[in-house]
């Protein structure tokens, strides 16, 4: 992963972390999430992604992001500067 | 947005009346008669009966060793709904203000609506008025109210097929798990129907989905008990008061998209009871053979309520489908061998309508065709998960098809929080 999309996967894992309550040990970044993560919860942190990184997922994104790392791919690519984080820790809006 | 069915008045109960219309429900349980012959299929399958005759166990019940009454028989089922009915796309819309104000994509959770498969709800209250209702208190209110409106009619329409008034019960059972009250809805019941004040009555909150069969389960134990009696079972659930529009969750979208309001009265005679004389034509009313309670130790966390100031906040995990699918059948089949019974012996499955994935589950679990379920999956379109109504609600759909034949056996199942399973053995 990039900078910029480790910085996403870091990103994604505090929403599954704090706003999801999803506890246990992280996803590795190339696992499958349907591999640690039950359809609800699943669904619940796509929603989360959506909202944070204001995204609307297709049935298309979901084939590629079926890992962490697909995911943070994803999303560095798709949503607009102002709202990612920045790739070496600094303010949103600073990655790239 | 809401609209009252046809010669239904405004906050009446609607007897039946799905979507407005005048279904199988409507055209009624027939009025079934009981059936004086008690003996059990099972006898003449079981390997070992030839050798050692009626006393096996897996041949001869219990309670069926001790005494020659016959088991307990449904006489009726009786139904209702709230008038105010809102097709899933009217109900969906209405959601998605609420959602649209904390998610970026409010489509998505209505995908989550469509794949639910309901086409309509009936509401306890015009749709309007929910957006007013706030907290536990405004929520429990609504639910006495209209409850006791819908469960009246329930009780009413149930003692009317059975050919019962209301002073021949004896005992009352009510389950619920969308509301509360002291006194509980059945006492209240009982005034507004002049019941007699012997009458023994057992409030159940708390078993959700599984309430309907376990009820009806507890209700066959207590005529085993005093089998010149009659028992009823109401199960009155508004599944839509406990809605918690500010709960955006997804477990929450789900349960919005997936629960309905309605209500349903078993009526059973004890096996002593004098019989009927049967309508012509009409096929005779089950009894119910058997009854098993299965507890899944250490899954509290599956589904269940978490009471919060506005109300019941659903807890429901993705696991519930996998959970049926995991037990269901190793369970109904150690059930059906006691009786010396197998899967293939049973005719007629009727089946907690749960969702799509529970239906799914269930079906998969017991390796039964789709056609098995069809009337679970209709009544699932028809006015949603009902909570502990729904297996009532199919219950009725199968008494009124009219397709049992004498002898043909049945099994009514539901699993709900604990979480749990009850099995309910049926024989026409």
């Amino acid at each position: 992963m990039t900078p910029l999309e480790q910085a996403v996967a870091a990103e994604i894992l505090r929403l599954a972390r704090e706003d999801l309550r999803l506890e246990g040990p992280p996803p590795e970044p190339d696992a499958p999430l349907a591999g640690t993560l039950d359809s609800l919860l699943l669904l619940s942190l796509v929603v989360a992604v959506e909202d944070r990184f204001h995204l609307a997922l297709t049935d298309d994104d979901a084939a590629e992001a079926t890992t962490l790392a697909g995911l943070a791919r994803l999303v560095a690519a798709r949503a607009e500067p102002a709202r990612l984080p920045a790739a070496g820790g600094g303010p949103p809006g600073e990655g790239r | 947005m809401d609209a009252p069915p046809p010669g239904a008045g405004r906050g009446a109960p609607v007897l039946c009346g799905r979507a407005g219309r005048r279904t199988s429900h409507a055209r009624g349980v027939p009025q079934l008669s009981p059936r004086p012959d008690g003996s059990d299929p099972a006898a003449a399958r079981c390997p070992l009966a030839v050798q050692v005759g009626s006393r096996h166990p897996c041949c001869t019940p219990p309670e069926r060793s001790l005494t020659s009454t016959p088991h307990p028989e449904i006489l009726s089922v009786g139904l209702a709904l709230p008038p105010h009915f809102a097709d899933q796309e009217t109900l969906t819309a209405a959601l998605s203000a609420f959602w649209s104000r904390q998610h970026f994509n409010p489509e998505r959770l209505a995908q989550i609506h469509r794949a639910a498969l309901v086409q309509g709800r009936h509401l306890a209250l015009p749709l309007a008025e929910y957006a007013g209702l706030r907290g536990l208190g405004a929520r429990n209110d609504a639910f006495i109210r209209v409850g006791l409106e819908v469960g009246e009619a329930a009780l009413r329409d149930g003692l009317a097929r059975a050919g019962l008034e209301p002073r021949d019960v004896d005992h009352l059972f009510f389950v619920t798990v969308t509301g509360l009250a002291t006194p509980s809805l059945e006492a209240r019941l009982m005034n507004r129907l002049g019941m007699k004040p012997s009458v023994k009555r057992t409030p159940i909150f708390g078993l959700g989905c599984l309430a309907g069969a376990a009820g009806l389960a507890r209700a066959s134990d207590a005529l085993r008990a005093f089998p010149g009696e009659v028992a009823v079972l109401l199960s009155v659930e508004l599944c839509s008061l406990t809605l918690q529009p500010e709960d955006l969750s997804i477990p929450n979208v789900v349960a919005t998209g997936l629960f309905g309001d309605g209500a349903a009265a078993v009526v059973l005679g004890g096996g002593a009871r004098p019989p009927r004389p049967a309508s012509p034509g009409a096929p005779g009313s089950p009894r119910v053979i058997d009854t098993r309670s299965v507890f899944y130790p250490d899954t509290e966390w599956v589904m269940g309520w978490d009471v919060v100031d506005s109300g019941f906040k659903i807890v429901l995990s993705a696991k519930v489908p996998e959970v049926v699918e995991r037990h269901v059948g190793g369970d109904v089949d150690a059930f059906l061998g006691a009786h010396g019974l197998a899967r293939g012996d049973v005719r007629h499955w009727i089946a907690h309508t749960g969702g799509p994935k529970v239906l799914e589950a269930f079906r998969a679990g017991l390796g039964l065709p789709e056609a098995a379920l069809a009337r679970s999956y209709a009544s699932l379109r028809e006015v949603g998960n009902l909570s502990s109504a729904s297996v009532l609600f199919v219950l009725a759909d199968h008494l009124a098809a009219g397709e049992a034949r004498p002898g043909d056996l049945g099994l009514l199942a539901a699993m709900g929080p604990g979480f749990a399973a009850e099995l309910v053995l049926l024989r026409w």
